[in-house]
C-alpha cells in the first residue's frame, strides 16, 4: 500500500510552489503520482505554497476532495524556494526526500531512476538531457555552469531543474535559505556529500518561456557570488578580506611613498597633486577591508563551537573482546562520544 | 570509566605508517602503567589508510577509529579526535612518523609536575634547511613576539594537554599550529621539551612554502581574538593610530599654510580628511567587535572560570 497512513513513509515528496507553476497542477499530480507508485515504497507528498497562491490550493484541495493524501503547508508570504524546502523538509518524516519542481521538467515515470542513484550517492541530481532550447539558451546556462565550476571546482549541468532526491542528513546538515536551493549540490559536496548526476529525459512540456529579465541576471550574479564566499571563506574570512584589503593598501602605501619621496628629495610640490587623494584612499580602503575581515574572524570566533568544520562517517569502537567480531554500531548518526563504553 | 591518557594522530594517506606508529605508541605507553587510548583519525585517506587502522582497532579494543566522509585537514581532524578523547590527558602527534611517542613519558611527566600543556620542540629537527627549517624558525619567532607565548616551536604536532583546557579551545581552520597560543587566552602553565624527530620514512610532506601567508593571517587572528579578551577596543584603537598620526600631519600642515600664507593645498587637506574618517570607522568598528563578542559564546568568565579550575588542579597535584 502506498500512503502514508501505513506505517512508516520510505520517500517524502516536496513540492515547492513558487512564482512559476504548471497551469494544470492535476495533471502534473496525475504524472508524478504514476511514478512514485512505480517505486514500489511508501511515500508521502508534501505540498509548499511559497506565498499565498489561490489558484494551486484550489486544486490542491480538488485533489484532496478526491481522496489523494497530501500535506500541505502554506507560507504566508514569499519566502523563497529554499525556504519552502526546508519548511516542507521540517514536517517530511521519510528516510529520502525527493523534490519535484511545481511545472514539468522531467517526465514522472523517471523519478525511480533518480531515487535509485541514491545507492551509491546522498544526493541524486536530474540533468535534463538531451536538452530543447534556443542556441542563445544553451550558450547561457552553459556559461553559468562554467563559471560556477571555475569558482567552486565543481562541474555540474543543470543546476536548475529542481528534481532531486537526497537522503535525510543532506537538509538536516545543510541550512539552505533563500535562493540557495540552486547550489544545493554545490553545498553539499563541499560538506562531503556524494553528488551524482542523473540523465533524465526533458519533460515534452518544459517549455522554456525564454524570458529572462536582467533583473534575473543580476540575481543570479549576486548568488554567484554568495556562493563563491559561502565555498571559499566561511570559516576564514580574513583569508579573503585580508588578500583584496593587504594588495589595496599595499598599491596605496607605495603610490605615498612615492609621492613622499618626490616631495622630500626631488623638491615636486604636493600640493595641486590629484594622485596624493587617490593613494590615501587606497590606503584607507585597504585598512578598512582588513577591518572588516578581523570582525568577520571575530564572528568565527566567537561562535565556533556552532559551527561544524568537519563531518564523521563512523567512529568505529570495538568491544573488549576483540575476537567477538561484533562491530560497534558505528555512530554514523550521532557523531562523538555515543559509541559503546570502552573497558580496558 | 574515564581514562588517563587518550592518544590522538590525525592520519591522512598513511597507510604503511599506521603499524610501525600503532606498535610504536603502544611501546611506549605501556610501560608508563596509565590506562590509556588511542584515537586515530582517518582524514578522508584514499589509500589504504582507513582499511589498516580498522584491523588495528578490530584486534586492539583500545583503540578507537574516527573516520571522516572526506579531507578535511589536519586542524579538523584534531578537532575531532579531541572531541571524541575520554582520556584526562590528551597527547596529538602526527601520522608520518616523524614524531617518536617514547617521548609521551615525558609529556606526561611535566604534566604531572603542574603544567597545563606541554609542547614538543624539534631541537633536531629532520627536515630540508630551506624549505621548511628556515620558514618556521621565522614563524615562530613571529608568534612568540605577536602572542607573547615563548614556544620555539609551534609546528611540533607532540604535544599535551589536559583534556579540560583543550575541549574548551575553538579549533577551526587552520588553528592546530596556535593552539598553544589561543589556549594562552586562558593563561595555563606552558612547558617546552626537547623531543626527538626522525625524517620521513613512508610517503611524502604535505605541507610548503605557501603556509607562510595563511599563517601570517592565522596571527592576525590570534592577536585580534586574545586582545578582544582583554581589552575589547584596544587593537582597533592601536590600528587607527597610524592614521589618525597621518590625519593630524595632513591637516596640521593645512592649518599651518592658511594661518601663514592665507592659502591651503585642496589635496593635502582631503588627504587628511580621508585620514581622519577612517581612524573614525576604524574605532566605529571596533566598538562593533565589542558588540560581537559581546553577543558570541565565547565569554571571558568562561576562560577565567576555566583557569581557576586548572589552578585549583594544579595546587591539589603539587600536594
Amino acid at each position: 500500500m502506498i500512503d502514508s497512513a501505513n506505517g512508516p513513509v520510505d520517500v517524502s515528496v516536496i513540492i515547492p510552489v513558487g512564482g512559476r507553476h504548471a497551469a494544470d497542477m492535476l495533471a502534473l499530480y496525475a504524472d508524478y503520482k504514476e511514478g512514485l507508485q512505480a517505486l514500489g515504497s511508501v511515500y508521502e507528498v508534501i505540498v509548499v505554497l511559497d506565498g499565498p497562491r489561490p489558484e494551486v490550493a484550489a486544486d490542491v484541495q480538488r485533489l484532496l476532495a478526491s481522496g489523494e493524501r497530501i500535506s500541505v503547508i502554506g507560507l504566508t508570504r514569499r519566502f523563497g524556494e529554499a525556504t519552502a524546502l526546508v519548511a516542507g523538509f521540517q514536517r517530511a518524516t521519510g528516510r529520502i526526500i525527493l523534490t519535484l519542481p511545481a511545472y514539468h521538467q522531467i517526465r514522472g515515470q523517471e523519478i525511480g531512476k533518480l531515487v535509485r542513484a541514491l545507492g551509491t550517492a546522498d544526493l541524486a541530481i536530474a540533468r535534463r538531457w538531451p536538452r530543447a532550447g534556443s542556441r542563445f539558451e544553451t550558450i547561457r546556462r552553459d556559461a553559468f555552469h562554467r563559471l560556477l565550476a571555475t569558482i567552486t571546482g565543481q562541474r555540474f549541468h543543470d543546476l536548475g531543474c529542481g528534481a532531486r532526491a537526497m537522503k535525510r542528513r543532506v537538509l538536516e546538515e545543510i541550512n539552505l535559505y533563500g535562493d540557495q536551493h540552486r547550489f544545493l549540490p554545490v553545498l553539499a559536496s563541499r560538506v562531503g556529500f556524494k553528488v551524482l548526476e542523473v540523465e533524465l529525459h526533458q519533460s515534452p512540456l518544459d517549455r522554456l518561456q525564454g524570458r529572462y529579465p536582467s533583473r534575473e541576471y543580476i540575481r543570479r550574479a549576486l548568488d554567484v557570488c554568495t556562493v563563491f564566499f559561502l565555498v571559499r571563506f566561511t570559516n576564514k574570512p580574513l583569508r579573503f578580506f585580508g588578500m583584496v584589503g593587504v594588495s589595496t593598501f599595499l598599491v596605496g602605501a607605495v603610490l605615498v611613498a612615492w609621492l613622499a619621496i618626490d616631495r622630500l628629495v626631488f623638491g615636486q610640490p604636493l600640493a595641486d597633486r590629484p594622485a596624493l587623494l587617490l593613494s590615501s584612499l587606497l590606503v584607507v580602503l585597504g585598512m578598512q577591508l582588513f577591518a572588516l575581515g578581523l570582525l568577520g574572524e571575530l564572528i568565527i570566533f566567537t561562535h565556533a563551537r556552532g559551527i561544524k568544520d568537519y563531518q564523521i562517517e563512523e567512529v568505529v569502537r570495538y568491544p573488549a573482546p576483540a575476537h567477538a567480531a561484533a562491530r560497534a554500531q558505528p555512530a554514523a548518526e550521532t557523531p562523538a562520544g555515543e559509541s559503546r563504553p570502552h573497558v580496558v | 570509566m574515564p581514562l588517563d591518557l587518550s592518544v590522538v594522530v590525525p592520519l591522512f594517506n598513511e597507510e604503511e605508517s599506521v603499524r610501525p606508529l600503532y606498535a610504536a605508541i603502544v611501546a611506549g605507553v605501556e610501560p608508563l602503567g596509565v590506562s590509556f587510548e588511542i584515537v586515530l583519525v582517518d582524514d578522508g585517506s584514499r589509500d589504504g589508510t582507513a582499511r589498516v587502522a580498522d584491523e588495528i582497532a578490530r584486534a586492539d579494543p583500545r583503540v578507537c577509529l574516527v573516520r571522516f566522509r572526506r579531507n578535511y585537514g589536519q586542524t579538523p581532524a584534531m578537532a575531532a579526535g579531541i572531541a571524541e578523547a575520554r582520556g584526562e590527558i590528551i597527547v596529538t602527534l602526527d601520522g608520518d612518523l616523524q614524531n617518536d611517542p617514547a617521548d609521551i613519558g615525558e609529556l606526561l611527566a611535566r604534566i604531572d609536575e603542574g603544567n597545563d600543556i606541554v609542547v614538543g620542540w624539534r631541537y633536531d629537527r629532520q627536515d630540508k634547511l630551506w624549505t621548511r627549517k628556515v620558514p618556521s624558525r621565522i614563524a615562530n619567532a613571529l608568534i612568540a613576539k605577536v602572542t607573547g607565548v615563548p614556544i620555539r616551536d609551534n609546528g611540533c604536532s607532540l604535544k599535551a594537554y589536559r583534556a579540560c583546557l583543550i575541549k574548551q579551545i575553538p579549533l577551526y581552520s587552520e588553528m592546530h599550529r596556535f593552539i598553544p597560543a589561543m589556549a594562552a587566552i586562558a593563561g595555563p602553565r606552558i612547558a617546552e621539551i626537547r623531543v626527538r624527530h626522525h625524517a620521513r620514512r613512508f610517503g611524502s610532506s604535505k605541507y610548503g612554502l605557501s603556509r607562510i601567508y595563511k599563517v601570517l593571517l592565522d596571527l592576525m587572528v590570534i592577536k585580534t581574538v586574545a586582545s578582544f579578551t582583554a581589552r575589547p577596543m584596544l587593537w582597533f584603537g592601536m590600528l587607527s593610530l597610524p592614521m589618525l598620526a597621518a590625519a593630524a600631519l595632513a591637516l596640521g600642515w593645512t592649518c599651518f599654510t592658511l594661518a601663514t600664507d592665507g592659502r591651503m593645498s585642496l589635496s593635502i587637506a582631503g588627504a587628511g580628511v580621508i585620514f581622519l574618517t577612517s581612524t573614525v570607522t576604524l574605532l566605529a568598528a571596533g566598538a562593533l567587535g565589542e558588540l560581537i563578542y559581546k553577543l558570541g559564546d565565547v565569554r571571558e568568565h568562561q576562560f577565567s572560570v576555566l583557569t581557576q579550575h586548572l589552578l585549583v588542579r594544579g595546587a591539589a597535584t603539587h600536594d
